[in-house]
């Protein structure tokens, strides 16, 4: 859940805020990409998807457009949107739990129905899909990232304490026949949205790479220029592919100020910053779109690998996006503060409560709720 | 007055026709599945201040929305509970102050919001409690600076919301109309609270202004967006029965006197049955009524005086209560609904045969047992 409450629009509106975004090739077929959205993090069991909300996930193809200190890609245009939309929840047979339904809309114009938390899920022409509850897959030690940031040292203890621990989210999966359904490739952009339905349909939210909102952008005390600016709102409201340039300036200072202290945590500077003051990521985090390249197969570590690869000069070797398993908090930790030039760094929280699988619908089954003393 | 509402760029036009939300029904499921979790995690012994005071914040949604007293006593309980294991916490502070407003305990509210200034200096959420805490002591100049500074510099369904309901409350119709409008043009979201919020507000400020028409037009909005909205409901009700629509107003009323906690909506159908010829009816609900009335004014005399003052001063029949509470509610905000409350209640002990000066002593304290 490492984009929860990503800014203040979105603190009454659970069923739209998108905690997670993952995308990685299909473990058993390399045809298939699979895509995740995670939205309402700590779902209760009563939690239901909006009716009024459309749950988008976008894909353009990608390619490599430079390497080195200037690394960056180039997005194509064809677009191609998968929409799932949801009913209001009802109870036909009178049952204790009103079951809700929802559609999913693909590019090819083709309606798959679904019924939430059916494990078969849906399916398509060269689409499988699944929305329902599940096993929060992120996992992360909150108070000791705010106690980092607080302190400017490394507080991770050896053994943290998970925020997220046996907690649930709203997941919509989309397995999908790539070569058949997008446009170019093997090398493809996701971002996920959530829009507020209507005739004019109005973004909510978006997200692409991990943390970038909360871990990355959030903190105002180290940007000069911004010091007082709610960045998130503004931010969630742009379209990934195409940062209108209003606030351009205004999100690189707070994404170079927060990258430079998170650069100095360990005593040493590994990533200098340019003649204009930049930092050698803050370009490739604001494109900010999760990158997966269809044609590797599954790698648990490989999130950022691709970008990485490109700065460094050299042929990525993994699929790069972001497999549910991953330990993403300790992979862009390790990346902010030491760019993997020294030791992984560890927040100290091994794994999630229950693994994601290697079997549609990948995702674990929901936690049983946690009983509280009154 | 409002010149400067009017200096703010429109948004661009959405219609006002319609906003889709979500569906009410999920959204309270929604609420209700966020406060199960919050609260699992607030029981943990390594839970943030966050998760406490998203708590706080959730369960006086809840309370807001189904009017529910209890919800609003649990959330400061929390909030408490917070502050004392987290004093030098900006946020617990503030998130304190905003169950003590709820309470009406507006200087304590104050006190808080100052120790949290002191904290995190130009934290923007203090000076909008701070705005809500004025304009609810009546101190409308020093709220409508804040509200209108934050509007011009930040323009927003929030902030033009907010600025909205103070000019309403100022008399300022005409602006808060264009404001209210200008504030929904600007939702971005799906919840249906936010919306469901801002036109009861709507409704209000047409139902005190006697345009009756509009204000059910705006409750019955409110309603559609959330049924189980509570105040909407009860509001709704009072404006049919205004209207004549007695019987569709006493249907509405009587299962939320039934299973509120707050005795507003007992003390509204028993006006409503009295007024009908019912008076058996009447007299049930207004018995129901003055029980709770009397816990809660033992137990939060600040935040009921004001309801219960009018509860006695008309269906309860007991002027002289009355003027102690809407006496104690003057005391402890001079708005000007505080001022026209004490008036009214003056004038029914006058008529009752009392002076001036014997209404200036206090009367007897229905909080204290009689011996």
């Amino acid at each position: 859940m490492s984009d929860h409450f990503s800014g203040p629009r979105s603190l009454t509106d659970p069923a739209s805020d998108i905690s997670d975004v993952f995308a990685f090739p299909c473990p058993d077929s390399p045809q298939h990409l699979v895509l995740v959205m995670d939205v309402f993090g700590k779902a209760g069991p009563s939690a239901h998807f909006s009716d009024a909300v459309i749950y988008r996930f976008r894909l353009r193809p990608a390619a490599i457009a430079a390497t080195g200190t200037a690394a960056s890609f180039a997005i194509g245009v064809d677009e191609v949107t998968f929409d799932f939309v949801f009913e209001v929840p009802s109870n036909p047979q009178g049952g204790e739990e009103p079951a809700q339904h929802g559609r999913c809309m693909t590019p090819s114009g083709e309606s798959i129905p679904f019924r939430v938390n059916n494990e078969e899920g849906g399916s398509g022409d060269g689409v499988h899909v699944f929305a329902g509850q599940r096993s929060e897959p992120f996992f992360l030690d909150v108070r000791m990232i705010e106690k980092t940031v607080a302190t400017g040292q490394l507080a991770f203890k050896k053994v943290g304490a998970d925020t997220l621990y046996g907690t649930n989210v709203l997941a919509i999966v989309l397995k999908v026949e790539w070569a058949k359904l997008l446009k170019g490739g093997p090398m493809f952009a996701l971002v996920c949205e959530t829009l507020a339905s209507g005739k004019r349909p109005v973004r909510i939210e978006r997200v692409g790479r991990p943390e970038i909102k909360n871990v990355t952008l959030s903190w105002k005390m180290f940007d000069q220029v911004n010091r007082d600016l709610e960045i998130r709102d503004l931010y969630n409201s742009e379209d990934a592919f195409k940062l209108a340039p209003d606030y351009f300036d205004a999100y690189r200072a707070r994404m170079n100020a927060n990258l430079a202290f998170y650069d100095g945590l360990d005593g040493k500077m590994d990533w200098p910053v340019n003649e204009q003051g930049n930092h050698p990521l803050t370009k490739l985090l604001l494109a900010d779109f999760l990158v997966v390249d269809a044609s590797k197969s599954l790698g648990e570590l490989s999130y950022f690998e691709i970008e990485r690869s490109m700065l460094k000069g050299r042929i990525h070797d993994t699929a790069g996006g972001r497999w549910l398993n991953e330990d993403i908090m300790d992979s862009i930790f390790t990346l902010y503060v030491n760019g993997g030039n020294g030791p992984r760094v560890d927040d100290g929280i091994a794994g999630p409560i229950a693994w994601s699988s290697k079997v549609f619908p990948y995702m674990a089954s929901p936690n049983p709720p946690k009983v509280v003393a009154s | 007055m409002i010149a400067t509402a009017h200096d703010i760029a429109p948004a661009n036009e959405t219609g006002i026709a319609d906003v889709p939300t979500t569906n009410g029904m999920i959204a309270m499921r929604n609420l209700e599945s966020q406060i199960v979790t919050q609260q699992s995690e607030v029981a943990l012994d390594h839970s943030t201040v966050g998760a406490q005071v998203a708590l706080i914040e959730l369960i006086t949604l809840r309370g807001l929305i189904l009017g529910r007293v209890a919800d609003y006593e649990r959330a400061e309980e929390i909030a408490e509970r917070l502050v004392q294991s987290e004093p030098a916490n900006g946020a617990a502070l503030v998130a304190r102050a905003r169950t003590r407003g709820t309470f009406h305990r507006f200087l304590d509210a104050l006190n808080d919001l100052a120790v949290a200034e002191r904290l995190a200096p130009n934290d923007e959420m203090v000076n909008i409690e701070r705005a809500a805490i004025f304009q609810a002591l009546g101190q409308y100049d020093e709220a409508f600076a804040i509200r209108q500074e934050a509007a011009t510099r930040r323009p927003s369904f929030e902030t033009l919301g907010a600025l909205a309901g103070l000019c309403a409350e100022r008399g300022e119709i005409e602006a808060a109309e264009w404001l209210y409008l200008e504030s929904r043009n600007r939702f971005r979201g799906a919840s249906p609270f936010p919306l469901a919020l801002l036109e009861f507000q709507f409704g209000l400020m047409w139902m005190d202004d006697g345009r009756l028409d509009d204000a059910r037009t705006w409750f019955d909005a409110a309603r559609r967006r959330v049924p189980a909205y509570a105040p909407a409901q009860g509001h709704l009700a009072e404006v049919e029965a205004e209207l004549g629509e007695v019987d569709t107003a006493v249907a509405r009323l009587l299962p939320l006197a039934m299973s509120s906690d707050d005795p507003d909506y007992a003390a509204q159908l028993a006006r409503i049955l009295g007024d009908a010829g019912r008076a058996d009816e009447s007299r049930h609900w207004c018995e129901q009524a003055a029980a709770r009335y009397d816990q809660l004014v033992v137990r939060h005399p600040e935040a009921f005086a004001d309801h219960a003052a009018e509860f006695w001063l008309t269906v309860g029949g007991d002027s002289n209560e009355a003027l102690r509470l809407a006496r104690l509610n003057f005391e402890v905000r001079k708005t000007p609904r505080a001022h026209e409350l004490l008036s009214r209640a003056i004038s029914a002990n006058e008529t009752a045969g009392m002076t001036f000066s014997s209404v200036l002593r206090p009367p007897r304290d229905r909080s204290r047992p009689t011996t």
